[in-house]
C-alpha cells in the first residue's frame, strides 16, 4: 500500500502545526484582520473610505508624532548593537564561568516585569534620582537636570529593556564563528580591533541584523517604558493609538495608526526575509 | 646559524604541564617536523611560536630579535591551520591578500597582482573569485598556503598540512610542499602525528613526547636508529629489543629475555642493552631452519610487501617480508638476524 506511508507521513507533521497555526489566526491574523477592516471603514456617512488616513497624514501633530517614534526607535536599535555586539563577543569568548555570569546578568531583567523595571528607572533617571545628582557634581547640568519626561530618558530605558533581544541574538552568530578565523587574521597581522572589525563583524552581521530588526519593531510598537518615562508630553504612536481607543474611542482612527504601525515593521521585515533567503541558497 | 630559536620553553594549563622545558635552534631556510602523538605538546610549542599561546616560561627568538611577549601581529611569521581557516566571507583572492591588505604597504591594486600572482604559484588563479565554500578541500588548502607564504614571513607553520587530506591529493601536497620550499626557501616548522608525512617531508624530525623532546634527528637516522623505547614503537620502523651480552670465546652474545640466544658480531661490552632490529632486516623462516624461535600474531597487506606481528617470549616485533611468504597467524617461525644490521641504541635499557 504505498499510499498509506505517504498518507501517515503527512497527518503527523498536520497534528503537530494544528495548534500553532489555530493560535496565530485566532489570536493574531484575526484580530489585525479587524483593525485593517476597521481602519478603511468610513468613520462617519459624510467621510470616504480612507478618510481616517487623510486625517493621519493632514494633521501635524500626528505627523510629529510618528516621526518620533521612528526617530527614537532607530535611535534605541543604533544604541543597543552598539552595546550588544560588544557584550554578545565578550560572552562568546570568555571563559565558561565569566560566559554564564554575563548570560545571568543579561537575561535576568527579561524575568521582571516591564513595568516593575521602568518605576525603577523613574526612579533613577527623576528629580533627586542618582543621575541628577551625578550630572550635578561634574558640573555637566547647572541646575537640577531631570531625564524624566525627556526622550533621551525613553532611550536609555529602552536600550536596557531590548539589550537581552539584541545580545542574545548577535551571540547565536558569534558562538557559530570558529576562533581559528580569529587566530589566522592575527597571524596575518591584524590586531584586535582590525580583526573584530574585518573578520568578526562581517560574520555577525546576519545575527546583528535580526536582533535590530526585532529591537527595531518592538521599539516602534512599545507602549509601557515611553509612557512612563516621556509621559503626556512626549507621545509615541503606541500611546497615541492608545489615547484614540480608550479615551477617545475613535477606533477607526486608531485602526488607521495601528495600520501604518504594522505597514512601517513590514516594510523592514519582508526585504530582510528575502535578503537571508538569497543568501542561504 | 640558528635562526629560530626556542629556549627552554615551557606550558602549564593549570596542573597539567604541555611544554617541559623545550629548547630546538633551527637554522634558517630548513624543514622541521615536530613529530608527536596527540597531547605531546607539538601543537601548543607552534601555538607558542606563532604567538597564540604564552609560554608559561621560556624565551623564543627568531633571528636575534626575542618574539616572546610580542603579540602575534607583530610576528611576521605565517600559520597554516589544520582547519585552512579561510575567511568564509572573502573570495580566494581577497583571501590571500588579507595579510598585504593588514600590512598596508603596497595600494589596491598591486596587493591585487600579488595575490594573483602567489595564487597562480598554487595553481589556482583560475578560481581566484570563488568563494571558500565553492571550492573542494584541496584547493582551500592551496588558498590557505599561498595566504601564509604572500607576506613573506620569516618562519611558515603548518599545522597537520596533510592530515586533512586523502591518500592522492596528501602525494601532491607534498610535493607541492617540498618543491614551493626549496624554491622559496622558507624557514617551515610543521606539526603531524603522522611518522610517515614526518619523515617524507622533512630534512630534520623533532620527536616529541609528554612536553619533551625524545629524539631530534635527520629523517635517515631516525629511521635507522631510533634511539629510544618511544621512538622505536611510535615510528614502527624498527624493534628495539633489551638484552643482556656475554662476553664469549668467539665474540658476544646476546641473551633475550626469555633466554634465546642470538650470536653477535660486535657489542658495547657485557650488559644490559637495546638492540635496534629494523624490520626489513629480519628474516622469517620455516621451524626447520636456525634462528630465534616465534610465532607469528597477524599478517598486514601493505601491497608489494606484508608486514606481520610477531610474538617473541613477551615481546611484539615488527617484520618486513616480501608478498609471496604466506605465514597465517599461529604459526611457528625463526626469525634470522644478519649479525652485520644489529644496531645498538644510544639509550640504556
Amino acid at each position: 500500500m504505498p499510499g498509506a506511508k505517504g498518507g501517515q507521513g503527512l497527518v503527523e507533521p498536520i497534528v503537530l502545526v494544528t495548534p500553532g497555526i489555530a493560535l496565530l489566526f485566532g489570536a493574531f491574523l484575526f484580530p489585525v484582520g479587524q483593525i485593517l477592516v476597521l481602519s478603511v471603514v468610513p468613520s462617519g456617512e459624510e467621510l470616504g473610505a480612507w478618510s481616517n488616513f487623510a486625517r493621519f497624514f493632514a494633521d501635524d501633530y500626528y505627523l510629529r508624532v510618528a516621526w518620533r517614534t521612528f526617530r527614537l526607535s532607530l535611535l534605541i536599535t543604533a544604541a543597543t548593537a552598539l552595546i550588544g555586539f560588544p557584550l554578545a563577543y565578550a560572552m562568546a569568548r570568555a571563559p565558561r564561568w565569566l560566559a554564564f555570569l554575563l548570560l545571568l546578568l543579561t537575561v535576568l531583567p527579561l524575568m521582571t516585569s516591564v513595568v516593575v523595571r521602568t518605576f525603577g528607572w523613574m526612579m533613577v533617571l527623576g528629580r533627586g534620582g542618582p543621575v541628577t545628582d551625578l550630572l550635578m557634581l561634574f558640573g555637566l547640568s547647572a541646575r537640577s537636570a531631570v531625564l524624566l519626561q525627556t526622550e533621551t530618558g525613553i532611550v536609555v530605558a529602552m536600550v536596557q529593556v531590548l539589550l537581552p533581544f539584541m545580545v542574545l541574538t548577535t551571540l547565536g552568530v558569534i558562538a557559530g564563528i570558529h576562533p581559528h578565523l580569529e587566530e589566522a587574521a592575527r597571524t596575518m597581522g591584524a590586531g584586535f580591533y582590525r580583526t573584530l572589525r574585518h573578520v568578526v563583524l562581517p560574520l555577525s552581521l546576519p545575527g546583528l541584523v535580526s536582533g535590530s530588526l526585532l529591537v527595531f519593531a518592538i521599539s516602534m510598537s512599545s507602549f509601557i517604558t515611553p509612557n512612563l518615562i516621556g509621559g503626556v508630553r512626549l507621545p509615541v504612536m503606541a500611546s497615541a493609538i492608545y489615547q484614540q481607543a480608550i479615551h477617545t474611542l475613535d477606533w477607526g482612527f486608531a485602526a488607521a495608526q495601528s495600520t501604518l504601525l504594522l505597514i512601517a515593521v513590514l516594510g523592514l521585515l519582508v526585504p530582510y526575509l528575502a535578503l537571508m533567503r538569497r543568501a542561504r541558497v | 646559524m640558528t635562526f629560530l630559536a626556542i629556549e627552554n620553553v615551557g606550558k602549564r594549563f593549570g596542573h597539567t604541564t604541555a611544554l617541559d622545558g623545550v629548547s630546538l635552534g633551527i637554522e634558517r631556510g630548513s624543514f622541521v617536523a615536530l613529530l608527536g602523538p596527540s597531547g605531546c605538546g607539538k601543537s601548543t610549542l607552534l601555538r607558542i611560536i606563532a604567538g597564540l599561546e604564552t609560554p608559561t616560561f621560556g624565551r623564543i627568538t627568531v633571528d636575534g630579535e626575542d618574539i616572546t611577549r610580542l603579540p602575534p601581529e607583530r610576528r611576521r611569521l605565517a600559520m597554516m591551520f589544520q582547519s585552512y581557516a579561510l575567511l568564509p566571507h572573502m573570495t580566494a583572492l581577497e583571501n590571500v591578500r588579507f595579510p598585504l591588505r593588514m600590512q598596508g604597504r603596497e595600494g589596491a591594486a598591486e596587493q591585487r597582482r600579488r595575490a594573483m600572482e602567489t595564487l597562480a604559484l598554487v595553481g589556482l588563479d583560475h578560481l581566484a573569485e570563488r568563494l571558500p565554500r565553492e571550492m573542494s578541500g584541496g584547493q582551500q588548502q592551496r588558498v590557505a598556503l599561498a595566504r601564509a607564504i604572500i607576506a613573506e614571513p620569516r618562519v611558515l607553520l603548518l599545522d597537520e598540512p596533510l592530515s586533512n587530506l586523502d591518500a592522492r591529493l596528501r602525494e601532491d601536497m607534498q610535493i607541492e610542499l617540498q618543491a614551493l620550499h626549496r624554491r622559496l626557501g622558507l624557514t617551515t616548522l610543521f606539526v603531524t602525528h603522522d611518522q610517515e608525512e614526518a619523515l617524507s617531508l622533512a630534512d630534520r624530525v623533532v620527536l616529541l613526547n609528554q612536553g619533551r623532546i625524545d629524539r631530534d634527528a635527520t629523517a635517515d637516522a631516525l629511521y635507522d636508529d631510533p634511539g629510544t623505547a618511544f621512538a622505536a614503537d611510535f615510528l614502527g620502523a624498527a624493534n628495539l629489543v633489551p638484552v643482556t651480552v656475554e662476553a664469549t670465546e668467539d665474540g658476544h652474545t646476546a641473551i633475550l629475555e626469555d633466554g634465546q640466544r642470538l650470536q653477535l658480531a660486535s657489542a658495547p661490552g657485557p650488559g644490559p642493552r637495546q638492540l635496534v632490529l629494523r624490520q626489513e632486516d629480519i628474516t622469517l623462516a620455516d621451524p626447520s631452519e636456525p634462528g630465534l624461535e616465534a610465532t607469528i600474531e597477524a599478517r598486514i597487506f601493505l601491497g608489494t610487501r606484508v608486514r606481520y606481528l610477531v610474538r617473541l617470549g613477551d615481546l611484539r616485533l615488527r617484520v618486513l617480508a616480501p608478498r609471496h611468504l604466506q605465514y597465517p597467524p599461529g604459526t611457528p617461525v625463526r626469525l634470522q638476524i644478519d649479525p652485520a644490521n644489529c644496531r645498538w641504541s644510544r639509550e640504556g635499557p
